[in-house]
């Protein structure tokens, strides 16, 4: 029989539970258009700009516009849940 | 034209043992375990001293490590540690040093997964530098010295291995910097004429503690003409002054490491640390419309700074928001006439000072669970 030698995982367990993806709006007639603006320098002009194009061409129900506290760190739990109430599709970018 | 490898994650490792004869070396490359140097391959001898100075007990999860939020044990610290080459008596550095870069005040997922190039700086202080050999002295940033080389890869490798960073996938530094290997000094309190960093901020001289600033690389500061504090102080502030570092455009918290040789000058004038950061955030600063091209791009704002900056053409702008984030330490070899200003990434990160071992400050900084958010 081969004699054989121990190896090592130096990762770690990640103790996490995938998330699925949402699934996808067909159409975005009458629905609530969040905007999340990362607060880097140009993230608001560029999702404006967006805004104003979808504006365009689709009937939004309402459109909300939402600031982190500040583009290095994630969401705040309550800004998420109030994103999550008050809208049916966001959209987030940041702009460097 | 330069060749851009292709971002690639570690290959799972499922095999518990390999064969006897295995180029062990090879085998942890193959699966990405490694920062691009080879790994001393762990072995149970290894692995089982390290775990014991860390305290025992292999499956105790230490921290977890974003932006992968791995679980780091003390198992899983002590095979990075042993992969690294520390010894284990460089454990309680190395733990409090993990500790210190996932308190929250330090953001080290920003941190790990920014464009910027910053990388985690440790600075020691206290008797551990000399009782497991650090080096204090010539060459202080440099290589040859086992504890300063090891103790910093072994957070490299913890970042990449439990934390994820991995180039190109969740690292999205646009150049990073050679500090990304290792970054990782001692104070020279011998040779300092001043109380050591730590005694500065409340603790004992005789605690040990780890310092960690998310960090550009160092920046030589050459002068050899002044006897006085202020002609070297100013060249200080020069290095400071350039409108490009993160802190200039970003704010935050910066370091400076004074050589011996500048540090005698400066205290035979009668300078003390609080003279000495007070004088560097007085007279370092840029205009504010050198920062943004003189007014050629339109008008800057920049929410990245202090909402009580003067925002004007010829406004003095800091670079950053108080002498108290100027974080002022001597290292290096006792002949030259040398300093080093060390930018920080910016407002998006604070440094953090820990006690090792549970050591607490005698009193007076905010402190909880033996972290002191600065």
């Amino acid at each position: 029989m081969t004699k054989t030698v121990s190896v090592y995982d130096p990762r770690g367990v990640v103790d996490a539970a995938p998330l699925a993806m949402s699934p996808r709006v067909k159409e975005l007639q009458g629905l609530r258009l969040g905007l999340l603006d990362n607060t880097k320098w140009n993230a608001n002009k560029l999702l404006r700009g967006i805004r104003d194009q979808l504006a365009q061409k689709h009937g939004f129900g309402a459109v909300n516009y939402y600031r982190k506290e500040s583009f290095s760190l994630a969401a705040a739990p309550d800004l998420l849940d109030r994103i999550t109430a008050e809208n049916d599709i966001v959209l987030t970018a940041i702009g460097d | 034209m330069g060749k851009t490898e292709t971002p690639r994650s570690p290959a799972p490792i499922e095999a518990p043992a390999v064969p006897e004869g295995t180029d062990l070396i090879e085998w942890y490359y193959e699966r990405g375990c490694s920062d691009g140097l080879p790994v001393v391959p762990p072995t149970p001898e290894k692995i089982a001293s390290a775990v014991t100075a860390l305290g025992g007990e292999p499956a105790r999860v230490v921290t977890r490590v974003p932006p992968r939020w791995g679980s780091l044990t003390r198992e899983v610290l002590a095979i990075n540690m042993v992969m690294a080459g520390c010894r284990p008596e460089y454990a309680p550095v190395v733990e409090a040093a993990m500790l210190a870069l996932c308190s929250p005040p330090f953001n080290l997922n920003g941190v790990q997964a920014t464009t910027h190039m910053a990388s985690p700086l440790l600075v020691v202080n206290g008797p551990i530098r000399q009782a497991i050999g650090m080096n204090a002295g010539c060459n202080v940033f440099g290589s040859g010295n086992r504890a300063n080389a090891t103790i910093g890869r072994a957070l490299r490798l913890v970042l990449l291995n439990v934390g994820g960073g991995w180039p190109g996938l969740l690292d999205k530094s646009t150049l990073g910097h050679p500090g990304k290997y290792t970054y990782c000094i001692a104070e020279n309190e011998e040779a300092s004429p001043f109380a050591p960093y730590h005694v500065e901020k409340g603790y004992r001289a005789e605690d040990s503690t780890v310092f960690v600033l998310a960090a550009e690389p160092p920046h030589s500061i050459t002068n050899h003409y002044a006897n006085d504090a202020e002609g070297i102080l100013d060249s200080v502030c020069s290095a400071m002054s350039t409108i490009c570092n993160n802190n200039a455009v970003s704010a935050g918290h910066c370091a400076v490491v004074l050589g011996p040789e500048h540090a005698a000058t400066i205290a035979k004038s009668g300078f003390k640390r609080h003279d000495i950061r007070h004088y560097l955030w007085a007279h370092s600063g840029n205009r504010w419309d050198d920062l943004y091209g003189n007014g050629r791009y339109g008008k800057v704002y920049n929410r990245n700074l202090p909402v009580w900056y003067k925002r004007e053409p010829d406004a003095r702008t800091p670079i950053v928001p108080s002498p108290d984030n100027i974080h002022l330490f001597v290292a290096g070899g006792e002949a030259g006439r040398f300093s080093a200003f060390i930018p920080g990434w910016g407002h998006m990160s604070s440094p953090v000072l820990r006690g090792v071992g549970g050591a607490q400050p005698a009193g007076g900084a905010e402190c909880a669970d033996g972290t002191c958010a600065l």
